[in-house]
């Protein structure tokens, strides 16, 4: 059939795609995928957390039920990874918010050159964890790091510290670079939740005589709702399950200092080799978020919109 | 009035280059002294008195992490693993992204969530069956099998930016090449998919950063020099022979060029694909 279209002809894919069937061989072969590489190792994961399975003793196999997490509430690590879990996620996207706002309102002002600077403040986010990691390891070193240098110039500092073998500043000292890594993001998304905000409203509201501050409380505040909720959702699950940063910096040291729940599920699946355990504490990781998700959502309602 | 008003806005521009000069500062400071630690010999690194500006300028920490570490085989192998995962997310979620953009049908909406939520998997509930299932199909400690878990959570990703692109692009021109006959893969061969050339791009270069940085996937999945990517060797080369600075800076440099060089590449478009699909979504 001469279909007399100017268009290169298809062929058989082509008349396929005229047939009902067409939608379902578009998804079929990520479907396909997806099932085979995050459905079926899911579902094999749980199951993993009933099982004993240690590499280390080929041996010791069979179900255990719920014998992992009875373990887990008697295990002090546990505890101190999830308190430094909660404290590392919370301070980070609090920081992380807070400049990744002020980024954003700076950028949103449209000076000449913010093309310019948007991009310099992009550059961190993409850089990798590794190159980050040991770059701030460099830059905070207790007998190099050009950071104590300088505060030591400045009069801050006695003498150089060493803030990540330190149990008290280690987990700060993570956070820190935490949000240096993270807080493009931030900016990236609020300045396109400003970017949406017309400027009518806010003519308006000068001149019923609101003031910037009243502006900011009573427009920008509320029309970025969404956006801040959408970000600190995503903000959060990213941060809770990767422990890559931290895995560079500290290993969860000094002691358990900056232990977090990915990291120390991670090492006791490729250090330990403990893969049951390993497994449960991912389990419980995954269902504390899963809370956290629908709460927050039901909470700021971004649900309704 | 008109006077006052006029040194606010001055006031305004003054703080507002002040906080994006401190901030781009702040965001590239770091980075430039790692680039200058490279420049550096090691006893100028080393020394009693930090060093600003180098006294001496030098390529040898360059040279030796490229001529005396495995270095050239990890970034080889970080690029088959990147170039693989590139195509298996373009090949399989073009389709899907259009699918979701262009068409409704029933679960469609529960199918996008899916999407959504499988990226809330923590990436240690995957590994570990990834690793189980991997070595039992004999795929533990190659690229392929790390490309392939890789896809796990960037191909959702992938799939959610190229919606946004699709559905920008606009249904006129589509309507009428079907008006004129072209089947309905014609119409997304010929039509949807060059105009939405540019969200392609970007989506490509969005997840081959992300694969080209993925530390923890590659840590646990791969064992051997045939399928170990920089990452993970540069992190091992730290524990093993206590690399020195300017030689591990070195190492960072140049494995960032390659994201820098893409990112300089496509950021407009990159940021207008990842805001769109954040608003929408």
């Amino acid at each position: 059939m001469d279909t007399g279209s100017h268009l290169p002809k298809t062929g058989m894919i082509g008349e396929l795609s005229e047939t009902r069937y067409w939608i379902y061989l578009l998804l079929l072969p990520s479907l396909v995928i997806i099932l085979l590489v995050i459905a079926y190792p899911t579902i094999y994961g749980m199951a993993i957390s009933f099982r004993e399975m240690r590499l280390t003793r080929p041996g010791l196999t069979g179900w255990v039920g719920f014998k992992h997490y009875l373990v887990m509430i008697d295990d002090p690590v546990f505890w101190v990874a999830l308190k430094n879990t909660v404290l590392w996620v919370t301070f980070a996207v609090v920081l992380e918010l807070g400049l990744g706002f002020i980024a954003a309102t700076a950028l949103n002002r449209n000076v000449p050159g913010t093309g310019i600077f948007a991009v310099l403040i992009l550059v961190p986010y993409f850089l990798p964890n590794v190159v980050a990691g040991h770059m701030w390891a460099l830059l905070l070193d207790p007998r190099l790091g050009v950071i104590n240098d300088i505060l030591v110039r400045v009069g801050v500092l006695g003498s150089y510290k060493a803030w990540f073998a330190d149990p008290n500043t280690a987990l700060a000292a993570t956070i820190f670079v935490e949000a240096w890594h993270g807080f493009p993001f931030f900016a990236l998304l609020l300045l396109a939740g400003l970017k949406g905000i017309p400027h009518d409203l806010y003519k308006a509201a000068a001149v019923d005589g609101a003031g910037p501050i009243a502006q900011f409380r009573l427009i920008t505040v509320p029309m970025l709702k969404s956006v801040i909720a959408a970000a600190v959702i995503l903000r959060v699950i990213s941060l809770v399950n990767s422990p890559d940063l931290l895995l560079i910096l500290t290993g969860g040291g000094p002691g358990d200092a900056t232990q977090v729940l990915s990291l120390y599920a991670f090492q006791t699946a490729y250090k330990d080799f403990n893969f049951g355990y390993a497994s449960a504490l991912s389990v419980v990781m995954f269902v504390i978020l899963m809370v956290f998700a629908y709460a927050y959502i039901r909470l700021s309602k971004i649900g309704q919109e | 009035m008109a006077a006052t008003r006029r040194s606010r806005r001055m006031a305004a521009d003054i703080l507002t280059y002040f906080v994006l000069v401190s901030m781009s500062l702040f965001c590239i400071g770091p980075i430039v002294w790692m680039f200058l630690t490279s420049l550096k010999l090691e006893a100028d690194i080393v020394t009693q008195t930090m060093q600003y500006i180098p006294n001496r300028i030098t390529f040898q920490n360059y040279v030796a992490i490229w001529t005396q570490s495995s270095f050239p085989v990890l970034i080889g192998n970080s690029f088959i693993v990147t170039l693989i995962t590139v195509v298996v997310c373009l090949a399989t979620g073009t389709l899907a992204a259009y699918a979701f953009s262009r068409y409704t049908f029933r679960g469609r909406n529960t199918l996008m969530l899916g999407y959504l939520v499988v990226r809330m998997f923590p990436a240690v509930m995957m590994i570990i069956p990834l690793y189980v299932v991997l070595r039992s199909v004999g795929l533990i400690d190659s690229r392929i099998g790390l490309a392939l878990a890789y896809t796990s959570f960037l191909l959702p990703l992938f799939v959610w930016m190229l919606k946004g692109f699709f559905d920008a692009a606009p249904k006129e021109l589509e309507s009428a090449a079907r008006i004129d006959g072209s089947t309905r893969f014609g119409a997304m061969l010929w039509i949807v998919i060059p105009l939405a050339r540019n969200g392609l791009v970007a989506s490509s270069v969005f997840i081959a950063i992300a694969a080209w940085n993925e530390f923890l996937f590659a840590l646990m999945l791969t064992t051997g020099q045939g399928s170990r990517t920089w990452p993970v060797g540069l992190q091992l080369m730290v524990g093993e022979f206590q690399l020195p600075w300017g030689v591990l800076a070195a190492g960072g440099i140049l494995s960032i060029l390659p994201v820098m060089l893409m990112f300089a590449l496509v950021q407009r478009v990159m940021v207008q694909g990842l805001t769109a699909g954040a608003i929408k979504g």
